[in-house]
């Protein structure tokens, strides 16, 4: 039996958990490939011209694995374990999922409000035929490298600070960062010039600021979806690493962007570190990135 | 201290019912400018690019009134779910603050208990003068819905045009002039007796139109460039089922949604925020009324509104009823509307035809 994940949006939430996961209860798991102009194509064509550019990237993953597969895996992320929701358009996913393709697609509710993690991953065991003996020992597998991987982060979060280059934060979604053809290699291009890119998920939280910040900062709204908290609580964090310009990489007609553009914005301005903001669609040309990228780099020096 | 002066975002006919909770309760108030192509581009001007129109006109609607001397701006948040309309208040004072204008932003939760507190802390009336004020408030709004439920059904069978379309705004003329609750009663009964004396084509079979969608656009005829009339004008009765009531009975309800949901489940298995399910549960419930046509009204990347697209048109290839989306902007002109409407009237009348 072969399950097969689409690499993008919901699959770098968690990028090694789903693998580990299913490769333990003893399925092959089939990844998409990485994007591709081709991908991006067959997905734009597809679906709602209005969507965002991220979903219409996951749709080209989709149709990728239409009829290689026996199960494609697309979850339905309702809330996280802070009972703060994902994006809206996570919810129906796998509903539109149906619609496109006529592989039998995988879905469970992961509803952290009303169920925690352990038991949603029990019941989707049992979709598959797995019991929950199992179901627990893979769990606690995927968990250990999932921690594995954020210690590795968290050393390199730090090796990254103390070196003495132009240091640049890129503030965005992980389905934006980690996916090196939607960005453009915007970190690439950054490297090249001189500058070395920290992504603002890899910042650690200080847990006694983020306590105090929660009484005295009152300069942005109490967000209800799970990145706009984070995105804030690290940009202040990071704010105390002494770095030289920030960067937003937001998907076109991302909604949620729309709103934290505002906040994420007037916070580095408050605090005069420059900020550029980026918006990547089907259509953006890499010269321009690349001219824009430079005239930034400039204004820092 | 300098005395409150009101202002408040525009909706539809709907802004002279809010007009009378302030009025009575003896606060000053500015009703907000009516939409306009003006009004929308300096709406536009300062609100963020990527964010939906709403914000955007409701802005616009504000800033004329904050020049006259308005100093609070009433907006409520969380229309429903994980929609941007949360974020409206935090958005618009932030924009209105850099813009230098010195507001008191007052935004709100949509439940009865704090809209209740943040009236009395503005007005500083009695329970007593609040829960009048609410009455009133109500009685007016259900007439007006009320008259704009008879006008979708008069207009197309009226015998001399355009006299429905008088006969509501002189109706809504006379009611935003109203107020005394006493007189009420009066005014509602000259109102309906106006609409009766309409003359009409009785018997009159004709195609039957629904719209659907996200509720400020298909609630407020200024915004979607009074689609109803232009329907009604070419002999098509349309019919909605958004309106202020509907919104409220599911914020007081809660049941409401459930039957939603179990009525949609093969199509979509969760919320989406907004009233994306409802979307899909009215369109499913006009297929199976029988229905000529459907037009499904939307902001520009509404986002609840977009994500359930795609199962519309599901629905409509699965049905054969007619099908038409209309994505509204601030560069969407009211020409390229009308074409569209044009060419989708004459698929109506084909699919009517049809079936006859």
């Amino acid at each position: 039996m072969t399950i097969g994940i689409p690499r993008a949006l919901i699959y770098w939430k968690r990028p090694q958990f789903w693998e580990s996961f299913f490769e333990d209860l003893g399925f092959r798991v089939l990844l998409s490939p990485e994007t591709n102009k081709e991908l991006v194509e067959a997905g734009v064509r597809v679906s709602d011209p209005e969507n965002c550019f991220s979903t219409k990237v996951f749709f080209g993953h989709l149709l990728w694995l239409d009829g290689k597969v026996d199960w494609v895996f697309v979850p339905r992320l309702k809330t996280n374990a802070e009972k703060l929701e994902y994006c809206p358009k996570f919810f129906a996913l796998p509903d539109l999922s149906k619609i496109l393709v006529r592989t039998p697609i995988l879905t469970e509710t992961f509803n952290e409000k009303k169920e925690p993690l352990e038991g949603t991953l029990a019941k989707l065991g049992r979709k598959i035929g797995r019991e929950k003996r199992e179901v627990k020992r893979a769990r606690e597998k995927a968990f250990l490298k999932e921690k594995d991987e954020e210690r590795e982060k968290r050393e390199n979060f730090f090796r990254k600070i103390e070196e003495k280059t132009t240091k640049i934060t890129l503030v965005s979604h992980p389905y934006n960062f980690y996916d090196d053809y939607v960005n453009l290699r915007v970190k690439e291009k950054l490297e090249k010039l001189g500058a070395q890119t920290i992504f603002i998920e890899e910042t650690p939280v200080n847990e006694t600021i983020n306590q105090r910040s929660k009484v005295q900062d009152k300069d942005y709204p109490k967000f209800h979806w799970e990145f706009g908290k984070e995105w804030m609580e690290k940009i202040d964090a990071i704010l105390d690493y002494n770095i030289t310009g920030a960067i937003e990489i937001s998907s076109f007609q991302c909604g949620c962007d729309a709103v934290l553009k505002e906040f994420v914005e007037k916070k580095f301005k408050q605090n005069s570190i420059p900020f550029l903001y980026l918006l990547i669609d089907e259509q953006t040309g890499e010269a321009g990135l690349q001219t824009r990228l430079e005239a930034f780099i400039d204004t820092l020096r | 201290m300098k005395k409150t002066i009101i202002t408040f975002a525009r909706w539809g006919n709907y802004t002279i019912a809010f007009k009378t909770i302030f009025d009575q309760l003896g606060l000053e108030v500015i009703p907000p400018e009516p939409t306009n192509p003006t009004t929308i581009a300096e709406g536009a001007k300062i609100s963020p690019e990527m964010y939906c129109f709403p914000l955007k006109t409701t802005l616009g609607n504000v800033l004329p009134g904050l020049r006259k001397g308005a100093n609070t701006v009433f907006m409520v948040q969380n229309i429903g779910g994980s929609c941007r309309q949360r974020y409206y208040g935090a958005i618009q004072k932030k924009v209105l603050e850099e813009n230098g204008h010195q507001v008191n932003f007052l935004d709100f939760r949509a439940t009865p208990r704090d809209i209740y507190r943040t009236i009395k802390k503005i007005s500083g009336a009695s329970s007593w003068q609040i829960i009048r004020a609410a009455r009133f408030f109500f009685k007016k709004l259900r007439l007006i819905e009320k008259i704009e439920k008879k006008a979708q059904f008069y207009r197309p069978r009226e015998i001399k045009k355009g006299t429905t379309d008088q006969v509501l705004t002189e109706s809504l003329t006379e009611l935003e002039k109203l107020n005394k609750e006493k007189d009420f009663p009066r005014l509602r009964k000259e109102i309906l007796k106006s609409f009766s004396e309409i003359e009409t084509e009785k018997d009159k079979k004709i195609p039957r139109v629904a719209l659907v969608g996200e509720i400020y656009t298909v609630c407020d005829p200024t915004i979607n460039f009074d689609l109803e009339s232009k329907l009604g004008k070419e002999g098509i009765e349309v019919h909605r089922e958004m309106d202020i009531t509907y919104h409220l009975k599911k914020l007081v309800f809660p049941w409401k949604d459930w039957t939603i949901q179990r009525k949609i489940n093969p199509y979509l298995r969760s919320t989406v925020g907004g009233h994306g399910r409802d979307a899909i549960y009215e369109m499913l419930h006009y297929v199976k009324e029988d229905f000529d046509g459907i037009i499904h009204l939307l902001p520009f990347g509404c986002m609840p509104e977009v994500t359930v697209r795609p199962i519309l048109e599901k629905i409509h290839l699965e049905s054969g009823i007619p099908f038409l989306s209309l994505s509204l902007d601030e560069q969407v002109a009211e020409a390229g509307i009308n074409t569209r409407l044009e060419a989708f009237i004459d698929v109506v009348r084909n699919h009517y035809n049809s079936k006859q």
